[in-house]
């Protein structure tokens, strides 16, 4: 959109889809203009981040959380999965079983203090923003119907059958989805965790508490103890084993691999977000952002004026549509 | 003499061959290494011999004769207690039984053991495993600094005895062929399952083997777990966990050390582990695929790989209107 005339055909583009789209399709902003839902087509973006997303807290517990991850995976895999060829291996990597385990445990506690330090963040910042009055739940990551919505709405974008994507705040609905995964995840680690470390006190806490409340022989022949130190060294390693492959092929591919984002999402290091992937993915935070980053004013007005999208959208007239229809056919042929 | 020749030996009418040369070099390292072959084979009674038929008995008496000791050594003690425990032959044993429990010989091959860790055994333990066999009289004048193989542990690492009683117990057709009960048949499964089964397969000392729990000091002690001798008897857990446990309840005894996911023997385990299987495959299946669905939609609306120049719609929408480049 350099040349001048790449622009006129540009403009006359996006009102025609506004007329296909509904009315849903232009944002007003006081002071910037009409947003087209698509403009993340022609923002330009640094890979390292334009838009603030995370503060250097949340940057520092996911880099612990990630050194951590991988000292347990790495330890806690071979002992969970000690007849296998490579266990022993890996374990010696490690300098033996005996420095392997304190190894696990030294990095599970690190984890449960970054945890922590998470909740601190978090209970710190709300409660910042309540004095302030600045409180708002949908800019934070408490699942509300909408997401479900919006999940829905994006199925069908993905079909082709909605033309644009939902418009969603700062956490969408996988982020949600995830983080409430993280903290169920983590309540599980840390409490089967604990029945492996310390069984003798655990044993007192669980099945001694249950164990006067319920009756005998609720759970079959079991004792309480029995069940309950199979279930902790069960779930201790399914939800691990679970954590790991979502990790590796899930959360990973999102941040690696899926177009736009590869070779990698720079956000866990620099704390900031794209702004093309901010107005796709979380353009009613992008809008928060308009109204408090001035600077981000500027450069939207700026681009709206010189997508002459500005004041009042310019009427397609028929030549221009031609004209902009013809490089689809070309381009077209090259894409998969 | 004779057997100091590389190729004693003799091919038997079977067509097994036999091999009875004796290397002095191994055998004067070994723990019988100041034992005469007469004391142990004390059958033999002229040199050429005749052809053997007896066994040797761990019973007899050796002509050493220990500090502080009347009497020449003999390992009777440790042979009686042996013989009261499960693995000990009784009369009323059926004959397939009484040919399946090991003997002395069966675990105890004259071996020669290397030290398997650094750590110095604490003398009372020590001690508890002198008196199987020695006197008290005259302890701390003559073990404390003779015991080197106890002191620091020269023998069998865990992850030996467990692989010596897996000889036997992990042979599932024998055990059911001897009736033994249906916990016992799989104990050898069950226990590579816990943790201890999985720390000390990987080589850990610390971690509990199959001897740790099921015998005493004594380590010949073993008793059925309705056996009110037994370190698994009921009562006995607590004092038996203790050995490593610092504080053992009367809850924590009752975790399984030999745990199994059967459907037989915990059901609701059984079922949890099928939900949760179910629920990784459910989880990551769905996720992944979310994935793949929104990289394929994306990909159609223009988006290429790489965000380069400022975009990484370069592409362009096969739904909507053209995108200038």
């Amino acid at each position: 959109m350099a040349t001048s005339s790449e622009t006129i055909s540009e403009t006359a583009a996006i009102p025609a889809r506004k007329k296909a789209h509904g009315e849903d399709y232009f944002t007003y902003v006081e002071g910037v203009g009409s947003i087209p839902r698509d403009i993340y087509k022609y923002v330009k973006s640094d890979p390292l981040g334009d838009l603030p997303r995370y503060s250097v807290h949340i940057v520092i517990q996911h880099l612990l959380i990630f050194i951590t991850f991988m000292f347990l995976v790495t330890t806690g895999l071979p002992i969970y999965f000690s007849d296998v060829f490579w266990a022993p291996a890996a374990i010696s990597f490690f300098g033996g079983i005996d420095s392997a385990r304190l190894i696990h445990r030294i990095a599970g506690f690190t984890m449960m203090f970054a945890a922590a330090y998470h909740v601190v963040t978090i209970a710190a910042g709300t409660l910042r923003q309540l004095l302030n009055g600045q409180f708002d739940y949908k800019r934070t990551q408490i699942p509300r119907l909408k997401d479900l919505y919006d999940l829905i709405h994006d199925l069908k974008y993905f079909l082709g059958i909605e033309a644009h994507r939902p418009k969603m705040e700062k956490f969408m609905y996988k982020q949600k989805l995830h983080y409430l995964a993280i903290i169920w995840g983590s309540l599980v680690l840390i409490a089967a965790g604990s029945a492996l470390l310390f069984p003798d006190i655990m044993a007192k806490i669980i099945p001694g508490t249950l164990g006067k409340i319920l009756p005998e022989g609720a759970i079959g022949a079991e004792s309480y103890s029995a069940f309950f130190q199979s279930l902790a060294r069960l779930m201790h390693a399914d939800e691990a084993v679970m954590a790991l492959i979502v990790v590796a092929f899930w959360h990973w591919s999102n941040v690696h691999l899926v177009p736009g984002r590869f070779p990698m999402q720079w956000t866990f290091l620099t704390g900031k977000i794209t702004r093309e992937h901010q107005i796709e993915e979380h353009f009613l935070e992008y809008l928060n952002n308009l109204r408090e980053i001035p600077e981000e004013r500027e450069y939207m007005r700026n681009l709206l004026a010189e997508l002459r999208l500005d004041a009042s959208p310019a009427k397609p007239s028929p030549d221009r549509q031609t004209s902009a229809a013809q490089p689809e056919e070309s381009g077209s042929e090259d894409s998969p | 003499m004779c057997h100091r020749h590389r190729l004693a030996g003799r091919i038997d009418e079977n067509g097994k061959r036999w091999n009875y040369n004796i290397d002095e070099a191994i055998y004067n390292h070994s723990v019988h290494r100041n034992i005469e072959c007469r004391d142990c084979h004390s059958y033999i009674t002229k040199i050429p011999h005749e052809p053997v038929t007896d066994v040797i008995n761990c019973a007899n008496q050796c002509h050493i004769k220990p500090p502080f000791a009347q009497q020449n050594f003999s390992h009777q003690k440790i042979v009686d207690l042996y013989n009261q425990s499960a693995h000990g032959i009784t009369a009323s044993d059926p004959e397939i039984l009484k040919q399946a429990k090991p003997y002395c010989k069966f675990c105890h091959s004259n071996p020669l053991y290397t030290k398997i860790s650094e750590e110095r055994v604490s003398f009372a333990e020590t001690l508890a495993r002198c008196l199987n066999c020695h006197p008290e009289s005259g302890v701390t004048q003559a073990y404390m600094h003779m015991t080197h193989r106890l002191r620091k542990r020269t023998s069998r690492s865990s992850r030996e005895i467990v692989e010596l009683c897996a000889k036997c117990h992990q042979d599932v057709a024998l055990m059911k062929k001897l009736k033994v009960s249906a916990t016992a048949q799989d104990a050898v499964d069950t226990y590579n399952q816990s943790i201890h089964g999985k720390l000390v397969r990987l080589g850990s000392e610390k971690a509990a083997n199959c001897v740790n729990c099921h015998a005493s000091s004594g380590l010949h002690d073993i008793y059925k777990k309705d056996d009110a001798r037994g370190t698994i008897y009921k009562e006995n857990l607590m004092k038996t966990c203790q050995q490593c446990h610092a504080r053992p309840t009367e809850w924590f005894v009752g975790i399984a050390v030999h745990p199994t996911a059967k459907h037989r023997d915990s059901p609701l385990v059984f079922f949890m582990s099928i939900f949760l299987r179910l629920s990784l495959y459910g989880a990551v299946l769905t996720m992944v695929g979310l994935m793949l669905f929104e990289t394929y939609g994306r990909r159609r609306e223009g988006v290429k790989l790489v965000l380069k120049k400022g975009t990484s719609w370069h592409g362009q929408s096969k739904t909507g209107p053209p995108k200038e480049k």
